[in-house]
């Protein structure tokens, strides 16, 4: 993990935190709908805070895909330096 | 034989939380979705088994299903040109009388162009479907309709969720985005869980500075809202500035079908290539006419509408005074939020034993997951009905206390 990433992953294991319904430590392999019951609705209105946070534009089309934690790390990455 | 089958994979076995979780509602009494009603007898009354109750969630604003106006287009209509089409509307399924329904909307709306489809649900499927293609962008309410949603999944733009209601959070992400490339914003008119109101000039006005395009789905909002009602386009005096007005007919026009009207002749050339549009039978001569019934009257008789506003300020003032609170101030659409899902079906069922039958609704349905009961009014509620729901509501919060 480059420092970029440690720090995006940072922001977001906070944020999924505050979203998640089962209290486990985030994790990079961890999936968001499956392991944090996280469904789709409140995965669109978390990706509209990492959004505003990163001041990016995040496609809820590219949202859909996203499976893990790392997986949206590596969006928000790619997203930010586009 | 048994023995070269090979083993099925089973595509039931993801429903398997949802089943635990219906189950659940359901063994609180009658089941709330899906419910059977043995027997219309006016717009607001139907037959449950051997029960009578008064209907508070049919979205029949202005109550025209059993007027002598609808129902004789209807029979009309079927007598002269059958029971279907029986084709898309390229090939042979349109008949004069669907054109003549395009023309009688271009002419309520004073709009260049007009397309009717078989649903509400897919007016704007088609619509949005047919307008933003690859390198566009799609602009969507975070609290839009499945079939916004469902017409976003159906073009090759991509989609950027602003929220809801928010003209300033709409302004930050169309300027985020570097303006290559067509933009189509997609509001609502009146939201139909919550029954809340778009404030639909001020998002025309950001859409245009940002050289976006504005879609606004005046389906629960048009023929309760503006002059005849016209809608909340005409009620804010922006009709002729939005780009495209989508609506459905199986609201306040009393049978099934949708429309796009829009001040672009260019919205036709859509009809060639609009999937939904194309790739479907069109209505049938009953909706088609009854449609057109519904339309005349609305354009010639605003009192229906009159009435609708009277109940819905008498319903509103009556779940207020009750204790409830109503998740936005008075109008067509009357939501109060339960604490939670299970409460929500217990009430519904304990409206229902009373003789009322509302909505329920909830997440993933409902926006910030929460739990409803959701009621509608029509013009063709009494006053006496009204009170009668009102009461209702009152023996809950008793049973409650």
């Amino acid at each position: 993990m480059n420092p970029d990433r440690t720090a995006i992953f940072d922001r977001v294991a906070a944020i999924l935190k505050a979203h998640a319904k089962e209290d486990i430590p985030i994790t990079a392999d961890l999936r968001i709908a499956a392991d944090l019951a996280i469904d789709s609705v409140e995965m669109f209105d978390l990706v509209m805070e990492i959004e505003d946070l990163y001041d990016i534009s995040f496609p809820i089309e590219e949202a859909s895909a996203i499976d893990t934690v790392g997986s949206l790390v590596d969006a928000i990455s790619r997203l930010s330096n586009a | 034989m048994l023995d070269n089958k090979k083993k099925m994979g089973d595509f039931f076995t993801r429903f398997d939380k949802l089943s635990e979780r219906v189950e659940g509602m359901y063994a609180l009494g009658r089941r709330p979705f899906g419910m059977t009603f043995d027997q219309m007898l006016s717009p607001t009354r139907a037959r449950v088994g051997n029960t009578e109750v008064i209907l508070a969630g049919t979205n029949n604003y202005l109550g025209l299903t059993f007027s002598d106006e609808c129902r004789e287009a209807a029979k009309a209509a079927i007598d002269a040109h059958g029971t279907a089409t029986t084709g898309s509307r390229l090939a042979n399924g349109t008949y004069a009388e669907h054109v003549a329904l395009e023309d009688d909307l271009r002419h309520f709306f004073g709009t260049a162009a007009a397309i009717v489809f078989t649903t509400g649900y897919q007016a704007n499927l088609a619509a949005i479907s047919a307008l933003v293609g690859r390198g566009d962008h799609l602009f969507i309410d975070a609290d839009s309709h499945a079939c916004i949603y469902d017409a976003s999944r159906l073009c090759d733009a991509e989609t950027i969720r602003f929220r809801h209601n928010s003209p300033e959070d709409l302004a930050r992400r169309l300027a985020r985005l570097p303006e290559d490339g067509a933009r189509l914003v997609v509001i609502e008119g009146l939201y139909s869980m919550l029954g809340d109101v778009a404030p639909v000039a001020e998002f025309v006005e950001v859409a245009h500075a940002h050289g976006a395009m504005i879609l606004v789905d005046e389906a629960h909002s048009i023929g309760c809202y503006g002059d005849h009602g016209r809608g909340l386009c005409q009620a804010e005096g922006v009709t002729d500035e939005v780009d495209f007005i989508t609506g459905t007919f199986s609201k306040s026009f009393a049978s099934i079908g949708g429309f796009c009207v829009s001040r672009h002749a260019g919205l036709e050339m859509t009809r060639l290539v609009s999937r939904p549009y194309l790739f479907t039978a069109s209505g049938s001569p009953a909706n088609v006419a009854t449609a057109r019934a519904a339309l005349a009257v609305m354009a010639a008789d605003d009192s229906r509408r009159t009435a609708l506003w009277d109940r819905a300020r008498q319903l509103h003032a009556g779940l207020t005074a009750a204790g409830y609170v109503p998740a936005s101030p008075p109008g067509p659409i009357i939501a109060v939020e339960r604490p939670d899902e299970l409460t929500a079906v217990r009430e519904w069922n304990a409206l229902l034993n009373a003789g009322i039958y509302v909505n329920i609704a909830v997440p993933p349905a409902t926006p910030q997951a929460k739990s409803l009961l959701r009621l509608s009014v029509s013009a063709a509620h009494g006053v006496d009905e009204i009170n009668r729901i009102i009461a209702a509501f009152k023996g809950l919060s008793r049973a409650a206390a």
